[in-house]
């Protein structure tokens, strides 16, 4: 399976990110942040990346300050 | 030394006594026992102790062929002394100060944890811990891919009683505090969190 990941700011956003895509039925996994990136807070959410239009309508639907959605 | 043991009529838990005292001496022990349940906890208690277990299942019995496995790197011959790691998860969060931190700390060392590739023989969950092994934690596809890794996991009955989890239960099994007593005392490596 293809996944991508969103980074945060900081865990308390990747929470809340996570909550929100849970109520619109978007499957979800917070796991650390993969060795290859790098971000501000050390987790991220995980996703099937034949759902990163969702994800990222969601996002900005719900106005989420994300770090960014990189492929992993 | 060979031994064999004939455990065939007897009641549980004698099977499962005889066969440890015998393990103490001997290196490849055949256990006959008559019912599933006594080929099961044999096996293992013998897979606990670092034994190779094979069976075999015969018309008069079921045969259960424990062997002591040995240490290539000794020249084959000297007894592995095999002891299991141990996690012992006594909080449903990781560390102290912020609990929406340490949930989440939780979740994503569990998550690392089934993907690592050195893992522990066993996990066992106490006091709020229990939650984590439970229905609507989100960890329990974690934990499962674990399972199948053939990491043992155990998690505390009274703990479950007490927060009205026992038929919740969705990763392992529920045990009691003479197995986890022992299975820390018998631990080479202990890690707490």
């Amino acid at each position: 399976m293809q996944y991508s990941v969103v980074l945060f700011h900081s865990i308390t956003g990747a929470l809340q990110a996570e909550k929100r895509l849970k109520k619109k039925g978007i499957a979800t996994k917070l796991i650390p942040v993969p060795r290859q990136l790098s971000s501000d807070c050390g987790v991220c959410l995980r996703f099937e990346r034949k759902d990163e239009v969702e994800v990222r309508r969601a996002l900005e639907e719900e106005r989420m300050d994300i770090q960014g959605i990189r492929a992993i | 030394m060979s031994m064999i043991i004939d455990a065939r009529g007897l009641a549980c838990p004698q099977p499962v006594v005889l066969t440890k005292k015998a393990l103490d001496r001997a290196d490849d022990l055949t256990v006959i026992v008559d019912n599933a349940a006594a080929m099961q906890n044999v096996s293992r208690m013998a897979e606990s102790q670092g034994f190779g277990v094979s069976v075999d299942e015969k018309m008069d019995g079921i045969y259960l062929r424990l062997t002591r496995p040995v240490d290539e790197s000794l020249g084959g011959k000297v007894p592995l002394l095999f002891e299991p790691t141990v996690l012992l998860v006594a909080a449903s969060t990781l560390g102290r100060g912020d609990d929406e931190l340490g949930s989440t700390l939780m979740r994503t060392f569990i998550h690392t944890l089934s993907e690592s590739d050195i893992k522990p023989h066993k996990i066992i969950f106490m006091n709020s811990g229990v939650k984590l092994a439970t229905r609507g934690s989100e960890v329990i596809d974690d934990l499962r891919a674990l399972e199948k890794e053939r990491v043992e996991i155990l998690a505390c009955g009274t703990c479950l009683a007490h927060f009205g989890l026992k038929d919740a239960v969705e990763a392992g099994r529920i045990s009691n505090m003479y197995e986890i007593t022992l299975a820390l005392m018998k631990a080479t490596k202990v890690i707490s969190i």
